[in-house]
């Protein structure tokens, strides 16, 4: 299972801060981004950062492995 | 022993802070510190030309605290610091409450003043929290870095 987080401003848009993905092998995050992407077309406009078990990634083919996390982000806005 | 001595030096919480309390702790790391630069970051009323009644704050709690342990070994190591902390509210604030606290010790002045301006200029890039605006006329994210 992959599990996938969203934060701030992302929520807005996706209207849940959690979905799961069932895994399957040689499944990388563009296929994931693909999937939630044709859900909620505008959701990767404010998208900034991308992590994979808390690593911020900028490789979109990278491959999953089962049980990853990731987390897709608007920009930071702490302090 | 006081209680501050006994806690991290890079926190994420709800609940208040204590400046003294991090300050004590901070020297009590080491008694060759001798400057100690601290960054208050606390609530505004106003912001963007509308009142602010809230602030909302939210974490990616896992990454975020170790994006900080990073950056405060990172800032150890690049301005010599003897000490720092760093310790960051997630929760939901008022005008005037406090938000993060940064402390920088080392031997002058000079490095930990650096180090303290480079911490929260990095945990502003760097570190995975969002604050959210709560006005009379809605809510709004913050997504600028002032």
């Amino acid at each position: 299972m992959i599990k996938i987080l969203f934060f701030g401003p992302v929520v807005d848009r996706v209207q849940t801060c959690e979905m799961q993905f069932e895994y399957t092998p040689g499944m990388t995050l563009h296929d994931v981004m693909a999937h939630i992407g044709a859900q909620h077309p505008s959701v990767f406009g404010i998208v900034s950062f991308i992590a994979v078990n808390q690593n911020q990634v900028h490789d979109r083919q990278m491959a999953l492995q089962d049980n990853d996390e990731i987390a897709f982000m608007a920009k930071f806005s702490g302090g | 022993m006081s209680k501050s001595e006994t806690r991290s030096p890079v926190r994420i919480q709800q609940e208040d802070f204590s400046q003294d309390e991090e300050v004590m702790a901070l020297k009590a790391a080491s008694q060759r510190i001798g400057g100690i630069a601290t960054f208050l970051g606390c609530a505004r009323d106003f912001s963007e030309g509308r009142s602010v009644s809230e602030i909302s704050f939210e974490a990616y709690g896992s990454m975020a605290l170790a994006e900080m342990n990073k950056l405060r070994e990172e800032a150890m190591s690049k301005f010599g610091l003897l000490e720092a902390r760093i310790v960051h509210r997630v929760t939901t604030v008022h005008a005037g409450d406090n938000i993060v606290f940064i402390a920088a010790g080392a031997e002058h002045r000079g490095p930990a003043f650096e180090g303290c301006r480079w911490m929260i200029d990095e945990l502003k890039q760097r570190v995975p929290i969002w604050k959210k605006e709560i006005t009379p006329e809605g809510e709004a994210w913050v997504t600028q870095h002032p």
